[in-house]
């Protein structure tokens, strides 16, 4: 069965947010109408509420390409997407590639993990492949990467993704917040959304940590 | 060209992405919407090094149990030899990975029909010059760590310098070795000089830094619009007329030399 006809499944099963993104169905002779999750009323106002319409798959990008106050969302992850759009779409297809501009992969990872055939990579095995400048990031203690996460991950710093990794197999993520997420923005049940999925450490988080272990060795020097 | 259909398939376009400047991943955006639209492959995808999706993790959105994997890199060097094999795991020219069948193909940017895209842009951006009174300046980054990075500027020299286009010359020049871009107007002894960019978008190099070495612009300013700077040519500086294109990966036309990056695989790789 392909990923396009997965989603189509899932969405006959009740599911209908991605992100900060509400998946209609059926309505103003689309078979699927995508809008920021806090844009549903104005969409079901006349006149769509005013919501600027697209009709085309790669609208996606562009709605997602930055934030309302002009910053580039370099990860998808962010909880910032624009509102006031509106985006129709005719069939599994199509929503499914539209879903992969504003949420890169998150379709195939949540069917992966679902399936139980996702490799989760730990963040040591992640910070050990790095090269060049990056490659200093692996020296960063344990306590330092939990401290990270903390102050890094999770909604309170603009991330809705659900992390999977943990330091390596034997050490977990300490219990808190960002660790505790479970990728799903907004007010809606588990069973009605795809979460988010952070299945490796981003490219972000390996630039904190390697700032992280440099502000750790130049303690150690004082 | 025509590839034949490949219903079964899907082509994935690996690039470079950016974390600061979005306008970096757009062409690669746009030549995966074009392909799209031709019916050519069940899918087409695009992932990033820098960007979402990763090459760890794109193929969890992929569908076809074949793929081909054509690296939007502009020559041959440590991301196309040395990142991509080890993100996809890679082990030659065809890899069974996670119960998948991976085509590795050569990079856009040294396929022989780039010649021609070069000379396209270049009458694009000058149209109603004499290319007999032209210097043809194909510029790039350039780097003393890996001989590649210039070999595939250099051989598009060669070629455009033997195809009979007409320019009075036709010369390579970097941003960090020499012939530097810089000295573009000491390079060129024509009244008028084109320089085309052999990037594959205009990210800082073409939009922002080479506008400087060439004196177009006072300062790097923040990534913008093409528009603003490749709009305003010609350019009258330093005693000659310059005319400065986007960069050549922006062209549409890579969408075929994409397409013939996959056809000449097969021709290699696999028996029809």
């Amino acid at each position: 069965m392909s990923i396009a006809q997965k989603l189509q499944n899932l969405i006959d099963s009740g599911v209908h947010r991605i992100g900060e993104i509400e998946i209609q169905t059926n309505v103003s002779k689309s078979r699927f109408m995508l809008c920021h999750w806090l844009d549903v009323e104005k969409s079901h106002e006349p006149e769509l509420g005013g919501l600027e319409v697209f009709d085309d798959t790669a609208a996606a990008r562009d709605i997602s390409t930055y934030a309302e106050d002009g910053s580039y969302r370099f990860t998808k992850g962010q909880v910032n997407l624009k509102r006031g759009w509106l985006l129709r779409l005719q069939s599994a297809e199509e929503l499914r590639l539209a879903l992969d501009h504003f949420y890169p992969t998150a379709m195939g990872l949540h069917l992966a993990h679902s399936e139980g055939t996702l490799e989760v990579e730990n963040l040591r095995d992640k910070l050990n492949r790095q090269t060049g400048m990056y490659r200093y990031a692996r020296t960063i203690s344990d306590a330092g990467a939990q401290q990270l996460v903390r102050e890094v991950c999770g909604p309170a710093h603009n991330c809705a993704k659900r992390i999977l990794w943990q330091l390596d197999p034997g050490t977990p993520l300490d219990d808190n917040e960002a660790s505790r997420y479970n990728g799903i923005p907004g007010d809606v049940s588990e069973s009605e959304a795809i979460p988010l999925l952070c299945r490796e450490a981003c490219n972000h988080f390996v630039a904190e940590c390697r700032k992280a272990a440099k502000a750790e060795f130049e303690q150690k020097q004082a | 060209m025509s590839i034949a259909p490949k219903p079964h398939s899907a082509l994935l376009i690996v690039g470079h992405g950016s974390t600061e400047n979005p306008d970096s991943s757009t062409p690669y955006f746009d030549h995966a919407a074009e392909i799209r639209r031709r019916h050519l492959f069940a899918e087409v995808h695009c992932c990033f090094w820098k960007e979402e999706p990763s090459m760890r993790e794109v193929l969890y959105q992929v569908d076809s149990d074949e793929i081909y994997i054509v690296p939007d890199f502009i020559s041959e060097g440590y991301f196309t030899q040395d990142v991509i094999p080890r993100e996809f795991q890679l082990t030659g020219p065809t890899t069974i990975a996670r119960g998948k069948t991976l085509h590795y193909c050569l990079p856009v940017g040294i396929h022989p029909h780039m010649t021609g895209l070069i000379l396209r842009r270049a009458r694009e951006v000058a149209p109603d010059i004499a290319p007999a009174q032209t210097t043809l300046i194909i510029t790039g980054h350039g780097t003393g760590l890996n001989q590649n990075s210039t070999k595939a500027i250099k051989d598009q020299v060669n070629l455009i310098a033997a195809s009979g286009a007409g320019y009075a010359a036709v010369l390579d020049a970097y941003m960090e070795e020499p012939p530097f871009i810089a000295e573009w107007d000491q390079l060129s002894e024509t009244p008028n000089v084109v320089v085309v960019p052999f990037f594959i978008s205009d990210g800082l190099h073409s939009y922002q830094d080479i506008p400087v070495l060439l004196g177009i612009e006072p300062e790097v300013g923040p990534a913008a619009s093409q528009r603003e700077v490749f709009r305003h040519n010609p350019h009258h500086l330093r005693g000659k007329t310059l005319y400065y294109s986007s960069a050549i990966g922006t062209e549409p036309l890579i969408a075929d030399v994409i397409l013939d990056q996959v056809e000449d695989f097969d021709k290699a790789h696999k028996s029809l």
